[in-house]
């Protein structure tokens, strides 16, 4: 209630401004109006959900891989250097991506879980760090070995976690999609949209799309929440 | 006066020391606990720790559960026939936290279900044997709850038939009766009454501080303290409750003897 009321101050505000460069927020919203009901929105929508999702099943399975294998002393460099690959820039090594995959839809695709994976290990490690020491305790007086207990704690017991991990950074791979889809056009998405409305520095549409883009991230964080709490209900107790 | 009599060794604790940062924090710990044979009757063994805070009850637990090596001697325990005393492992004795720990992602029956799955004798039986404990010890309606969902005495319970459906002869209980209000004691101690009682070999190693209910519900007390001039805590006395009389009597808590034991032992401390 709190925030819609700031919302609407906040907007009345804007509204009363001076008109400038800034559109106000009435023409944003007709342009948003517009927008909703256009199939050009929801068909690039569709395709940037469509490769997010792509993006984030290669990113969980790379990253589960290298989380739960660092655990094992020799696989532990590997999985500290992907945390620190957090600090590469992704464009300059776009040439190298270019000359790796075989289309544009590929280097988008890799591009993204290039950009995911050190992020996401990165917060799975560190749920892995935190475990705590009873529950091994806890598989060692059950007369669990030592892979049956990895299983039980590392695999079972942080299931949750992973889910809350892909929620936590949803966000990181929905920002990095507008980027990616700006290096080939052709199968169009949300990116590729707001760069033409951009080009030809329609700013009403620009904002329009970015509230889109917004709400959709906003959706979707709330949506893995519930999930969360569906596929593991003792996360709400 | 009860006849008993004492059998083969069940786990044996040789010369057991610990030290932590240069400091040594147990020193030559010796005691062993044999077979108590009682005519008619499967009479399992009940020995208590005792000792002050801050004394090494929990580093010892912990040896004896096989979770923490020493840094010196061996805990020994009984294994199979023919009769062999052999090192022990993690995994060996039924071991219940003092905050009863539990997974926190199974609900207590798929937790009941873990255990049983790793005792070979209840191939094929483990949920019918669940079920049979779980309305012995009450928890009938919380087969389904999360722990969280648990009230501490239902955690207590639940620690406990795990580790019994795991079927180890041993159960290593640290503080088990610290926190518990006196309608809840007493079930507890008349629950640990009854585990002692369900198997010959079923040996009971509670680690306490609570020297009345201790000594109320055991067979033998061995007290942790530091002799004079010496670093470490090691076992300063042991006693024998079955020769006092004191061992396996309903009301013992009012008999002159158990006043008298009660004031030895804090002596001790």
């Amino acid at each position: 209630m709190l925030v819609a009321i700031q919302v609407i101050v906040l907007l009345s505000i804007w509204q009363a401004a001076p008109a400038g460069l800034i559109p106000s927020p009435l023409r944003i919203g007709e342009a948003l109006g517009g927008l909703l009901t256009s199939s050009l929105l929801w068909d690039n929508v569709l395709v940037s959900l469509l490769l997010t999702l792509k993006a984030l099943l290669y990113s969980v399975l790379i990253t589960l891989v290298f989380s739960y294998l660092s655990v094992v002393p020799f696989f532990r460099p590997l999985a500290h250097f992907i945390v620190k690959c957090r600090y590469l820039t992704l464009t300059g090594l776009i040439f190298i991506f270019t000359l790796l995959t075989r289309d544009g839809s590929q280097l988008k695709l890799s591009l993204l879980v290039f950009g995911i994976v050190p992020f996401f290990t990165t917060s799975f490690l560190s749920v892995i760090m935190q475990t705590n020491a009873q529950e091994f305790e806890l598989c060692q007086t059950l007369g669990y070995g030592r892979w049956q207990s990895l299983y039980e704690v590392i695999v079972v017991g942080k299931a949750d976690q992973v889910f809350e991990v892909v929620r936590q950074n949803f966000a990181i791979a929905w920002m990095m999609i507008t980027m990616v889809e700006g290096l080939s056009m052709s199968e169009g998405g949300v990116g590729t949209l707001l760069i033409k409305y951009n080009k030809y520095n329609d700013l009403v549409h620009v904002i329009a799309l970015q509230a889109v883009i917004f709400g959709l991230g906003l959706f979707f964080d709330h949506l893995l929440g519930r999930l969360r709490h569906w596929f593991f209900p003792y996360t709400k107790l | 006066m009860t006849i008993y009599s004492k059998g083969e060794t069940l786990l044996q604790v040789k010369d057991i020391s610990l030290t932590y940062d240069n400091k040594c924090i147990l020193s030559d710990i010796n005691f062993s606990i044999d077979d108590i044979i009682r005519p008619g009757i499967q009479q399992g063994q009940v020995v208590s720790l005792i000792g002050r805070s801050g004394i090494g009850k929990t580093q010892l637990f912990r040896i004896l559960s096989g979770l923490q090596k020493p840094g010196k001697g061996q805990i020994l325990v009984r294994e199979g026939k023919p009769w062999n005393l052999r090192p022990v492992h993690a995994g060996d004795m039924g071991v219940i936290f003092q905050n009863y720990y539990q997974f926190g992602w199974r609900t207590v029956e798929q937790s009941l279900k873990l255990a049983a799955h790793q005792n070979k004798a209840l191939a094929g039986v483990e949920s019918d044997a669940i079920l049979e404990y779980a309305e012995q010890f009450d928890l009938s309606d919380v087969l389904k709850r999360y722990p969280k969902q648990l009230s501490g005495g239902e955690q207590q319970r639940v620690s406990i038939i795990q580790q019994l459906l795991k079927g180890s002869d041993f159960l290593l209980l640290d503080e088990p009766f610290s926190g518990l209000d006196v309608c809840v004691l007493d079930k507890v101690v008349s629950l640990l009454l009854k585990v002692s009682l369900s198997h010959e070999f079923k040996t009971l190693i509670i680690v306490s501080h609570d020297i009345a209910t201790a000594v109320a519900i055991s067979d033998t007390v061995f007290i942790l303290g530091k002799k004079a001039g010496q670093e470490g805590s090691t076992i300063v006395r042991s006693l024998d409750l079955m020769e006092r009389g004191l061992a396996w009597q309903e009301h013992v808590q009012e008999e002159k003897a158990f006043a008298e034991t009660i004031r030895e032992i804090k002596a001790c401390l």
